[in-house]
């Protein structure tokens, strides 16, 4: 006669959840640098510790902007290290080290194929590296959940970018963002967040830093040809 | 100070020496000398065949025992090699041919915890390089090299004990000839604690004064001054495989050999490298590819076998082998004064540790991804905007950096830099005297006149002379483009991601 299983051993499944898992404490985030996107993360910014999707729908968006006050944050204020793996274009240092973000402490891989996630997986487990941002276009859901792991382990950020159409597939990423320009800004879409049951907000619209100096006069002057 | 008289010795006894530097002998196998066998393998032993056996009587036991010359150069380069090896413990080596090593441990007892664990990572360290060690701890040289040929590898750590211990040992450790071993079996003495017993002075008269001296040096009466080993200038060592090796991870497991023998030399040394290679002999006949040479680079000098052998296997899982290998290399590059480890008071490891960490990163990547696939960024005081930006070899500093950038060239204030400057600027069409890129652009900001480079104009790969008008512009689909015109039309050349 077989006995009846003990609670111990319920507890011990790996499929049982336990409901006070969820008290842990979340690390609180990295701030954003706009209060208004903060206040609808969950941790009041970028987590730590967890894989943060961004799709945006077209390459010079802002994409990249969006992230670089947590950067500088990091790299200057907390002397973590900033990892890029696979960027698509060579990053340009002039424009780094105009927002603020510390070059001594920006480190770039360009990892072809299947080497990225690799990359991203070592860099998340070194110690010292405060972002991983990396470009996989073409990475497997199991990739992206050993990310999710490795991320988990380090309590660094870390920041996929996608294609946009990967907003349908279902991802073990805690936080996704869909991305897009207009309104002369950068809109941010909130595909999904901890904390599941709170509906998600409404498109937060961040504006881009206006380069405009007299561009109505320039502009105008723009025939002004090269002798 | 009272310690610095204490001398402790352990030795490395290496009987099966002369077969060990055979790996390629086939079994059962034996390696003779002038007709006799010196030592022969187990499969071999145990049909007979012992050492001191003519070859004849030999080849009467196995008929297809492979026998092999004794090649004393072959031993004394394993010992020299394992010498190295043994300076990852202690500097004070001395080498004894043809098969005894010996190491001076007393000022490294602290440091690796203790007689007993030094002594088990000694003798376990040697049998990873592939040796069948005896060894022995003594508090001299001679009672070491004698407890270590009979065999006996309790750690005598006392003087006190030492007649005691020794007196156990049977005539033949010390080898005597026929004559002598007679001799005193005639005066009655079976083992060295008969020969302890004897007056000295009546020793030396009839057996000679080397007998009698050795007995003092051996019990600590006598000083026993021993050469010590000079490590070589330059560290180049190589090793026969077992067999002929065609897959590369395959490697890894002698590689690490050479690289524990590698980092011994260069604790000894008080150095570090930056490189090294490892040069991977191909048989002759196998095509025109005779060595293949992988050239490792670390990003801080290091001596950490740990971290070297972790970039080899790494290396080593990236390489199509054009060839079989027989044997491997190993050469240090330049080396560089590295002081020993010193461990933080309180076990704190604090910055350094995140510094090391990411060093050991960054040569990970390297060496899966190619050295200049790795790199950091820096700003030049350059107008042309392709030249204002370096990809430099990564820097790991612990603490605040002190900046790539150099201090005090503040750049001159300019336009909007894009973050992503294309490798090459793209041409755009034109519609109706506006540029295009997949819709009409509008130009949001410009023109930024960038008028540089005559300088270079005759230089092929330079970008030469430049004059273009820089614009920001959006495209219909939001995106914001970095684009100049130049005589030669509209081009795109960044993107504000």
């Amino acid at each position: 006669m077989s006995l009846p299983p003990t609670l111990a051993k319920i507890l011990e499944r790996s499929d049982v959840w336990r409901g006070n898992t969820l008290a842990s404490a979340l690390l609180p985030g990295v701030p954003t640098g706009f209060s208004g996107l903060d206040r609808e993360l969950p941790g009041g910014g970028w987590p730590r510790g967890a894989l943060t999707e961004l799709l945006p729908a077209r390459r010079g968006v802002g994409e990249l902007s969006l992230l670089l006050p947590a950067l500088v944050r990091l790299s200057k204020d907390e002397l973590a290290w900033i990892v890029c793996v696979a960027p698509p274009y060579p990053l340009y240092a002039p424009a780094l080290d105009e927002s603020g973000v510390d070059l001594s402490r920006l480190l770039i891989a360009s990892a072809p194929g299947r080497d990225a996630a690799w990359a991203c997986e070592r860099s998340l487990r070194a110690e010292g590296v405060g972002a991983v941002i990396a470009w996989l276009p073409e990475v497997s859901a199991d990739s992206l959940r050993r990310l999710q792991l490795a991320a988990e382990a380090s309590a660094s950020l870390l920041f996929v970018f996608r294609p946009p159409t990967c907003a349908l597939q279902p991802s073990p990423a805690p936080l996704r963002l869909a991305l897009e320009g207009g309104g002369g800004g950068l809109i941010v879409h909130l595909l999904k967040r901890r904390g599941g049951t709170q509906p998600l907000p409404l498109p937060i619209v961040i504006p881009r830093p206006a380069v405009l100096k007299s561009s109505a006069e320039t502009v105008a002057n723009r025939a002004a040809f090269p002798a | 100070m009272l310690c610095l008289t204490v001398m402790l010795w352990l030795v490395l006894y290496l009987p099966r020496l002369p077969l060990e530097v055979f790996p390629r002998l086939s079994s059962p196998g034996a390696i003779i000398s002038r007709e006799r066998v010196v030592v022969a393998d187990e499969a071999a032993t145990s049909a007979g065949v012992v050492p001191g056996l003519r070859l004849a009587e030999a080849w009467a036991f196995v008929p297809h025992l492979a026998v092999q010359e004794r090649d004393p150069v072959r031993e004394q380069l394993a010992l020299d090699r394992l010498a190295c090896w043994a300076g990852s413990f202690t500097s004070e080596v001395c080498c004894r041919p043809p098969a005894t090593l010996l190491l001076e441990v007393a000022g490294s007892l602290n440091l690796f915890g203790g007689a007993e664990a030094l002594f088990r990572r000694v003798v376990f360290g040697c049998s990873g390089q592939g040796f069948t060690p005896q060894a022995a701890l003594a508090p001299t040289p001679l009672a070491a090299q004698w407890l270590a040929l009979a065999g006996d590898d309790r750690p005598c750590l006392d003087k006190g004990e030492l007649a005691g211990r020794l007196g156990c040992l049977p005539l033949t450790v010390l080898g005597l000839s026929v004559q002598d071993h007679l001799r005193l079996g005639r005066f009655g003495v079976r083992s060295l604690a008969g020969l302890f017993e004897l007056p000295r002075a009546g020793l030396a008269r009839r057996l000679g004064s080397v007998l009698a001296a050795d007995l003092g040096r051996a019990l600590g009466d006598l000083p026993d001054p021993r050469p010590r080993f000079a490590f070589p200038e330059r560290f180049v060592e190589r090793l026969e495989l077992p067999a002929r090796v065609d897959s590369a991870p395959a490697l890894g497991f002698t590689g690490r050999r050479l690289v524990a023998s590698l980092c011994g030399w260069l604790a000894a040394r008080g150095a570090a490298i930056r490189e090294c290679s490892f040069v991977l002999d191909h048989p002759r006949g196998a095509g025109q590819w005779p060595v293949t040479t992988l050239k490792l680079g670390f990003s801080g000098a290091t001596r950490d076998a740990e971290r070297i052998g972790r970039v080899f296997i790494e290396r080593l899982q990236r390489l199509e082998l054009v060839a079989p290998v027989e044997q491997i290399g190993l050469q240090a590059g330049e080396i560089e004064a590295l002081s020993g480890h010193t461990a933080g008071l309180f076990g704190d490891r604090g910055e350094e540790a995140g510094g090391e960490s990411l060093a050991v990163l960054v040569e990970r990547l390297q060496a899966r991804l190619g050295q200049d696939r790795v790199h950091a960024l820096s700003v030049a005081t350059e107008h042309r905007p392709e030249n204002a930006s370096r990809q430099v070899a990564p820097q790991i500093v612990a603490g605040r950096a002190s900046g790539l950038r150099a201090s005090g060239m503040r750049r001159t204030p300019c336009g909007p830099r894009p973050l992503w400057l294309l490798a090459r600027p793209q041409p755009l069409s034109e519609a109706a005297g506006r540029p295009v890129c997949g819709g009409p652009l509008q130009l949001l900001a410009g023109p930024e006149r960038i008028e540089s480079g005559w300088w270079d104009a005759a230089e092929p790969a330079a970008i030469g002379d430049v004059r273009r008008d820089y614009f920001v512009a959006v495209s219909v689909r939001s995106e914001w483009l970095w684009i100049f015109r130049s005589r030669a039309g509209w081009f795109l050349h960044g993107v504000f991601a």
